[in-house]
């Protein structure tokens, strides 16, 4: 039984890393920009297409093409925000939420169309098993794991100490005050936005290994990405972390004690059950705004 | 001018000529699969199997119907496998191109929808790979079927699994498509009334990937075997991650798949001594002659090894072509009458078990063999048949409904 | 003037439409555009009026559909009381689900609708005893026929059930007119246009707010029964997010906030797949630039934009246009 526990607890935090990632760059897009970006997840998958498409047509390996593909996640992102959110920036927020959709319907099909209908998996050659009283942890489950935590810990250094990270927190806290200051509102959009893109192609291609890369995936994959931000609070990096990890683990959780039947429903009733009793989320909105 | 006449005469000429002389009439088929989603592993190759057929039909004179020749031609939609997508390419194939045959049809929702409208439709519906019961026990006398309801195959599949020395089964299968939940239903009976215990049944939904926690908490009732079932894409998930969990025990499935598509996403040492308890489905080993060159064709025309459940649609076009021509007319009551009192074609790949001689039973559905296959070395290999009573089956169809 | 005798045009146009066609597929269409309208008029009163957007549209069509085919299939209800009591049932489902969600503004309620229309699409899937999961319902009975007497109006003929949604759509306009003219309607409006200064000046606006929740709601559940009624068959698969992100593609491309804007966007939603005959995916990389394009360019949408437009050709300049019903 406490095997069993153990197994579930890892199987959920593996989860729930991922959902962290994608809820990450989520909450720092909303943190700066007020703007709900919907097509997260569907340049999340991108991202993984892409990183596959390298691996098979560069013959380099996973590392390099996951990195090329976050440089390429992240300008795909600074043009989005170009093109797309920055006309509307002073208009209601309804009117970017409808771009956010229209983004979306474009970069999922045109996923279709460039990479076509079939389920990609990105190999890995990560197959070993280790087993350790009966709890078996795969090798790569234990690399997401590890990945994960290396991205938030950089992401964090990036916010925390860096001049560029400073400008962030500035303009979440208070934008009128950060333009008096001479900051550069526009650069910090375009930053935030391609550094939440190379967050997403991140968490795509972990999804992409671990699960694969097909079209549905991103919607689902986004949904609970606003899930998290909404238990952990709009705009809270800690709250990604910690709602996305408990998100993950409720599901598991829920799957092996309740009924796997339902165990999409659960991201749902923590969400109202949070949005009843503690509508500005579980941890106070901190770190970007 | 007088060049221009010349011309336009030609032309109608040209698009009248075929109409005028009896030889050469077109027969449009409407051909409705999954050609984008999960359920394309199964729908494009039927889409692939049918036109190989036609063209082979076509290339060899066509069907002689009465007087006339006829070629045949397709319309084809993507239904998604999608039950409300899959109605509405049937409005349009009916409606707008005003096609008088459906071929297809791959999956068990996206069928039972279109299934569940036909029979008010002037129209012959002919189901391939689709296998929840309801299709044809509904008793339209417009719908046949190639492929055997999968509770047909489920009964047979839980005895041997009993018959392997398994007596505590631990149950994962997708949990909403007819098909895998009536041939599982059927299973688990069969299996009980053997003598075994179903330790736990839990279930995945369509869009899932991760069953790890189905597995860890089926395998902390520590089961002495596994029956996990589903469509190729999900199932194999489910044996990686089995692989994963240190499940050693011996593991029965029902998909379907080709050794190719399971690959693509367990390894070799996963897939080890899985073994796919199925309705014999094309497979070169199990089938004879007809089987080896319908593989040879299919793959020069596409490319492709045919998957396993390709050959349901394929048998569909010659099973037309007889009824047509016994019908001596393209008129729907005619074929009707002659699909319903045809014998097995001798062009067909699959082993079908005739009912009083008949291909179809009264309620339009076929019945084939049904036998056991075990992955080993990358590769599915058949092992034997399993003891299959298509009559006793075909007589208890009679009596239901759905 | 103009505009009077463009709407009964429109109604006569409507009227005579079936008769006017040989091919059953265009009323079928036709049929489907009218039901999408009402779902798209109901996203309307909350998207466009009262300036919230819900993408749980599609998730109430579906309780509407379900609730009226189980009540005609299970319960034995005759189909007309069915159709009837159904949105009372989508009324009830949205009351409570309104009620938690409304305490949160903006994106947060955005979100958190399309969490709920994903949780009815799950119980959709899930519940399969009673919504028979993926598979669907098969077996919808279509209203009974009304018999005067030699006269037989039998709802299985696909003319007398384009009347039918007609009638039903008419019904719907009368009503959201009644509504965004009465005080309600204004009290929503002035919640669109600035929150914070209508619960300064004494509104309760979470009284309103919810009011028009629950009616758009409603609406798409009488649209959900329409529906089903017509197709015999229903499954989950229209009910997703999907369908209700349509239903906001038909109210920002018609024009939110007007009268006539949805009708032209649900319209337009069902008539171009038929148009551009191109793959699905193409289409709806179209849709999406189209979305953007339409933001950014026709904020306020196509329906105003032609009214403007056919007000130069006119030559007329008294505002008696689109612009006074926003």
């Amino acid at each position: 039984m406490l095997v069993d526990l153990i197994q579930q607890l890892f199987n959920g935090l593996v989860i729930g890393s991922i959902y962290t990632l994608v809820a990450l760059g989520l909450t720092i897009i909303f943190g700066i920009l007020g703007i709900a970006h919907f097509a997260h997840g569907s340049v999340a998958m991108f991202g993984g297409y892409l990183t596959f498409f390298f691996i098979q047509s560069l013959g380099i390996g996973l590392f390099p093409s996951m990195a090329l593909a976050m440089v390429a996640g992240a300008l795909l992102g600074v043009i989005l925000e170009r093109v797309a959110y920055h006309p509307v920036r002073n208009a209601p927020p309804i009117n970017a939420f409808i771009i956010a959709l229209g983004l979306t319907l474009i970069i999922e099909k045109s996923n279709l169309i460039l990479f076509g209908v079939d389920q990609v998996i990105i190999p890995t050659g990560f197959d070993r098993v280790f087993e350790i009283g009966g709890v078996t942890f795969p090798e790569l489950r234990v690399y997401i794991l590890v990945i994960a935590a290396v991205l938030v810990i950089a992401l964090t250094i990036l916010i925390q100490k860096t001049w560029m990270g400073m400008a962030v927190r500035a303009v979440a806290q208070n934008r009128p005050a950060a333009i008096l200051m001479g900051i550069n509102v526009d650069a910090v959009s375009m930053f935030v936005f391609g550094l939440s893109s190379a967050l997403g192609v991140a968490a795509g291609v972990l999804v992409g290994a671990l699960f694969a890369v097909a079209p549905g995936v991103s919607s689902g994959l986004v949904v609970k990405g606003f899930a998290v931000l909404i238990l952990g609070g709009l705009g809270s990096i800690p709250g990604a972390i910690i709602g996305g990890l408990l998100l993950g683990v409720s599901e598991t959780f829920a799957t092996a004690f309740i009924s796997s039947a339902y165990k999409d429903v659960i991201a749902f009733l923590l969400m109202i059950g949070v949005l009843l009793f503690k509508p500005e989320g579980l941890m106070r909105r901190s770190a970007t705004r | 001018m007088n060049r221009f006449w010349k011309l336009a005469m030609a032309g109608a000429l040209a698009i009248t000529a075929p109409a005028a002389h009896a030889a050469d009439k077109v027969l449009t088929i409407g051909v409705s699969d999954a050609l984008s989603g999960g359920g394309a592993v199964y729908g494009e190759p039927q889409r692939r199997a049918i036109n190989l057929a036609i063209e082979q039909i076509n290339g060899n004179g066509g069907i002689a119907v009465g007087d006339d020749t006829y070629t045949l031609e397709t319309i084809e939609y993507d239904d998604k496998a999608d039950p409300t997508e899959a109605t509405n390419v049937a409005r349009k194939l009916i409606d707008r191109d005003g096609v008088k045959y459906l071929m297809g049809y791959c999956c068990s929702a996206s069928t039972g929808a279109v299934a569940s409208i036909i029979g008010r439709e002037d129209v012959i519906m002919l189901v391939g790979t689709a296998g929840a019961r309801a299709i044809t026990a509904a008793g339209n006398d417009n719908v046949f079927r190639t492929r055997p309801p999968g509770d047909y195959t489920g009964a047979a599949a839980g005895r041997f699994i009993y018959d392997q020395g398994v007596r505590r089964l631990g149950v994962v299968a997708t949990r909403d498509v007819a098909l895998f939940t009536q041939y599982r239903d059927a299973l688990v009976e069969a299996f009980k009334e053997a003598g075994g215990e179903v330790v736990a049944v839990e279930t995945f939904g369509g869009q899932d990937r991760d069953m790890t926690a189905q597995l860890t908490k089926v395998r902390g009732l520590d089961p002495d075997g596994y029956f996990i079932s589903g469509y190729v894409e999900q199932v194999a998930f489910a044996y990686r991650q089995a692989h994963e969990l240190g499940i050693t025990a011996p593991r029965f499935g029902f998909s379907g798949g080709s050794a190719e598509q399971f690959l693509a996403v367990a390894s070799k040492e996963a897939m080890e001594g899985v073994w796919d308890l199925i309705a014999i489905e094309f497979n070169a080993e199990a089938l004879g002659d007809n089987a080896k060159a319908y593989a040879k064709a299919y793959e020069e025309r596409w490319g492709d090894y045919p998957t396993p459940n390709s050959a349901f649609a394929h048998d569909q076009v010659w099973v037309l072509k007889h009824a047509l021509e016994n019908a001596g007319t393209t008129e729907l009551g005619a074929v009707k009458e002659a699909l319903r009192n045809l014998t097995v074609p001798s062009e067909v790949v699959l082993e079908y078990l005739p009912v009083d001689g008949q291909m179809f039973d009264p309620k339009g559905q076929a019945y084939i063999s049904n036998g056991a296959f075990q992955f080993h070395d990358g590769d599915w290999e058949f092992k034997t048949k399993l003891p299959s009573d298509a009559a006793g089956y075909s007589a208890y169809f009679q009596t239901i409904r759905k | 003037m103009i505009r009077y005798v463009l709407i009964l045009a429109v109604i006569a146009g409507a009227i005579a439409f079936p008769h006017l066609l040989t091919s059953n597929y265009f009323i079928h269409l036709a049929i489907l555009a009218m039901i999408w309208m009402i779902v798209a008029q109901g996203a309307n009163v909350i998207q466009g009026y009262t300036g919230y957007v819900s993408i749980a549209q599609a998730g109430f069509m579906g309780i509407g559909a379900y609730s009226s085919a189980l009540l005609s299939i299970e319960a034995g209800f005759p189909v007309w009381i069915a159709i009837l009591v159904s949105p009372f049932f989508t009324a009830v489902a949205s009351l409570i689900a309104g009620y938690p969600s409304l305490r949160v503004k903006g994106h947060y309620f955005a979100i958190v609708t399309l969490a709920m229309n994903m949780v009815i699409f799950i119980v959709l899937v899930n519940w399969i005893p009673v919504t028979g999961g993926e598979s669907g319902l098969p077996g919808i009975p279509a209203p009974e026929p009304i018999v005067i007497g030699d006269f037989e109006l039998n709802f299985l003929r696909r003319n007398t059930y384009y009347y039918l949604v007609l009638a039903a759509l008419a019904l719907v306009m009368l009503l959201v007119v009644a509504v965004v003219r009465s005080r309600v309607g204004l009290v929503l409006q002035a919640i669109r246009q600035n929150e914070t200064l209508a619960e300064a000046a004494g509104v309760a606006c979470w009284r309103y707010k919810l009011f028009s929740f629950v009616f758009s709601a409603s609406l798409a559940g009488f649209a959900g029964a329409l529906y089903a009624h017509y197709q015999a068959f229903i499954s989950p698969a229209p009910f997703s997010v999907d369908h209700s992100l349509n239903a906001i593609l038909a109210v920002i491309l018609g024009g939110s906030g007007t009268l006539f804007g949805p009708l032209v966007g649900a319209a337009l939603t069902v008539a171009l797949p038929e148009v551009l005959r191109v793959a699905e995916t193409y289409r709806l990389i179209i849709y999406g630039v189209g979305l953007v394009i339409v933001v950014i360019f026709l904020p306020r949408g196509l329906y105003p934009w032609l009214a403007d437009l056919s007000r130069g050709l006119f030559g007329r300049k008294d505002g008696n246009g689109a612009e006074a019903h926003r």
